[in-house]
């Protein structure tokens, strides 16, 4: 982040957007409050967009109203407490997006959203304009370009790549030269010192950026708050529920499998009584427990390229012990929720 | 081919281990002499030949027990009769072409050797588990150097998991540029379908000896028992330990409900995994442990300690310390309460234990074979 408020410092023309959950925030208040001043700092540039989201990066959108909703109430207030910002673009966890989320976009008075520019739904079209839900006109698309996204979030480092190594100079060209009005490069946080770590040379990489891209011209830099602003090319329908991850860009990493399903059937059960019981601290814990990093643990394929990322990300030893784990900290939960109305628990 | 018990007689799994191996080998060509103190009868096998002590009338040929005769001690005859049977095998009449002499276990090493260098042929070792493992570190001496002596003659040592192969680097001073892993395997089980899918099961296979920890499997069933009422701790096996053990569930308060069956035949084994919903193996030592995946074969949820050289090659399993009680219990509940978890651990372990089988392991075990031959200018 020092970086990047370098970067911002000496390149009056840098911009970017963060997506900050308000988990990561109280485990940033918790553990490392320097974090939060930083991010703070970023803010103040004026050049530093912040998106909304559900305040647990949780699976919200799947469960009924007004879960989703009251999420990304609570996600806003905590942003306008901690940051004075209003932000009026928003991405849903795992860039998921679908015609009835940009419907509750409008409805919750968004001018835009992220989503993955793939080609499934592009059909042919570039993913480099700004597009309006079909569903929804007022909002506006800002649409992922993966490829060049993940030539930094994936392939950076490595070695094996035709392109390797990838250079800001490289880079900058690449992006002069892709055609359209924008470039929308999202990526992970973790993708610059985690991912791939400090000595592949990733951070440099960034540092370097905002001036390579002054050499270059023709090239912006413009926040999401930004890139919203202006006619949209088209209307886009996407008619089921796509995200950015893995090969299909579906739901299949949170919900592909059994486990997952069960899981999640098992946690909707208990939202219900978690909402019954009128408990502020029942309510939270359900809503950590929606996370979608729970789901994403509990991924078995085995068979697939990509079980090594997803063992990655994975804090358990396997999907088993992440199912094994969650069910008996939901089962703790009902309990006591049940507790809390005054039913009886069998045994 | 020096072993030691063949089916169907046999009580562990080297016996197992010495059919399914043979029968692979023979199927891909080879011929096989299969030497055994055992006068038999022998499960059949094409292209395998058996011979014992005492085969023609005219040789003096030790007397031998018919099983394996698990409770000897340094004053009983159990160990004149393995003297006469390694001079049996140093000194064997008429061996016939023989490529690679191949000796498993301790049993048959001095022999093994001696039969080795008479023919000037190599040496391969098979090691399925050590006298430390099966003495919790309380190792016979006269045992252990008779594993010294086939680690050191043998020109390819094969352990059964890592965690065994680092064991003979470090205990043995085996050279660990002649040690190779080649692991286990099981045969598709045929009966899969659950016989009661009410009843419910939670299962242990394998003999009742210190090392396979089944104290932790009676202490874990003491904590489950409260929470599941309908819910049985079966022990099949038999052991040494079996009086204790009984004695224990009685103490713990589980005598009721903990069912020792005593020894078990392939088809009951398959029959009680067919209706098992847990099966756990919770051996202090296991240099294997085929039992596990015997129950991972027949789609039963399992848990293995982690030392168990079966975790090496399951993700689709519960590994948990020997000594976590709480752990196992953990698990075994979870199991018991979570049926899509049992489902799908079911289904991932059946995999897993299926994908590779005794024709791959016959396979690597003959490339072991052409390696000792290369290193010892032997022509192939």
């Amino acid at each position: 982040m020092d970086r990047l408020l370098r970067g911002l410092e000496e390149h009056p023309e840098f911009r970017l957007s963060l997506s900050v959950t308000g988990t990561f925030l109280e485990q940033a208040r918790l553990a490392a409050p320097d974090v939060i001043d930083r991010l703070k700092a970023l803010h103040r540039t004026g050049r530093v967009a912040l998106l909304a989201e559900t305040y647990y990066h949780s699976l919200a959108f799947l469960v009924p109203p007004p879960e989703l909703a009251e999420e990304v109430a609570l996600h806003r207030a905590a942003l306008r407490t901690e940051f004075g910002a209003e932000p009026t673009v928003l991405r849903i966890t795992e860039l998921a997006y679908s015609d009835d989320l940009a419907r509750f976009a409008e409805s919750q008075r968004f001018r835009g959203m992220l989503a993955e520019g793939w080609e499934g739904v592009l059909k042919g079209e570039p993913p480099t304009y700004r597009y309006c839900a079909a569903s929804a006109p007022t909002v506006r698309l800002l649409l992922r370009h993966y490829p060049l996204s993940d030539d930094v979030g994936f392939r950076f480092s490595s070695i094996g790549w035709s392109e390797y190594p990838l250079t800001a100079d490289k880079y900058a060209r690449w992006i002069a030269a892709t055609p359209g009005e924008f470039v929308g490069l999202f990526m992970d946080f973790e993708t610059f010192g985690e991912h791939h770590p400090a000595r592949t040379g990733i951070l440099e990489f960034l540092s370097a950026l905002p001036g390579e891209f002054r050499r270059h011209g023709g090239l912006e830099w413009a926040t999401v708050e930004e890139a919203v602003d202006g006619p949209p090319r088209a209307p886009l329908g996407v008619p089921y529920t796509m995200s950015w991850a893995d090969q299909n860009r579906d739901l299949g990493a949170w919900l592909g499998n059994d486990l997952q399903r069960s899981a999640f059937e098992a946690a909707k059960k208990v939202g219900v009584l978690a909402r019954q019981a009128n408990d502020a601290a029942i309510l939270s814990d359900w809503r950590r427990l929606l996370t979608s990093d729970h789901f994403y643990y509990m991924y078995v394929s085995g068979h697939g390229a990509d079980q090594g990322v997803h063992q990655y990300f994975s804090s358990y030893e396997s999907p088993y012990d992440a199912y094994a784990n969650y069910m008996n900290a939901m089962t703790d939960l009902r309990r006591r929720a049940l507790d809390r109305l005054g039913v009886p628990t069998l045994k | 081919m020096v072993g030691w018990e063949f089916p169907p007689h046999h009580t562990g799994g080297l016996g197992v281990h010495s059919f399914e191996l043979c029968r692979e080998l023979a199927r891909l060509g080879h011929r096989i002499t299969f030497l055994t103190p055992f006068s038999g009868p022998f499960s059949a096998v094409p292209g395998l030949r058996f011979r014992f002590p005492g085969e023609r009338s005219e040789a003096p040929g030790a007397q031998f027990p018919p099983a394996y005769w698990a409770g000897s001690t340094p004053d009983s005859p159990f160990v004149d009769s393995i003297d006469g049977y390694n001079v049996w095998l140093g000194g064997l009449a008429d061996p016939g072409p023989v490529d690679v002499v191949h000796v498993h276990d301790w049993f048959g090493t001095l022999g093994g050797a001696e039969l080795s260098r008479r023919l000037a042929r190599p040496l391969v070792m098979t090691v399925h588990s050590t006298e430390y493992d099966r003495s919790l570190g309380h190792p016979w001496e006269h045992l252990r150097r008779r594993e010294q002596a086939g680690i050191d003659a043998a020109v390819r040592v094969i352990a059964v998991s890592r965690h065994l192969r680092q064991q003979l680097i470090d205990r043995y001073s085996a050279d660990p540029s002649k040690v190779r892993v080649i692991y286990n395997a099981v045969r598709p089980s045929e009966r899969l379908e659950q016989i009661d899918p009410t009843k419910r099961i939670v299962l242990y296979v394998g003999r009742l000896a210190a090392m396979k920890g089944v104290d932790t499997f009676l202490r874990a069933a003491a904590k489950v028992r409260p929470d599941f009422p309908d819910v049985l701790f079966v022990i099949a096996g038999e052991g040494p330990e079996y009086p204790r053990l009984v004695r224990m569930a009685a103490e713990l308060g589980v005598g009721d409900r903990a069912m020792f069956l005593g020894h078990v035949s392939d088809e009951e084994r398959e029959t009680l995994l067919s209706g098992a919903s847990v099966f756990v193996l919770p051996s202090v030592v296991e240099p294997f442990g085929i039992a596990a995946l015997e129950a991972m074969a027949a789609g039963v949820p399992t848990i293995v300690s982690k030392t168990s050289g079966v975790a090496e090659i399951s993700s689709g399993t519960f590994r948990v310390d020997f000594w976590d009680v709480d752990e196992f219990a953990s698990r075994i509940a979870e199991l018991l309460e979570y049926p899509t978890l049992r489902r799908t651990m079911g289904e991932e372990g059946r995999w897993e234990a299926l994908r590779e089988g005794w024709p791959e392991r016959a396979r690597e075990t003959v490339a072991v074979y052409l390696e000792a031959m290369r290193a010892t200018g032997v022509p192939i």
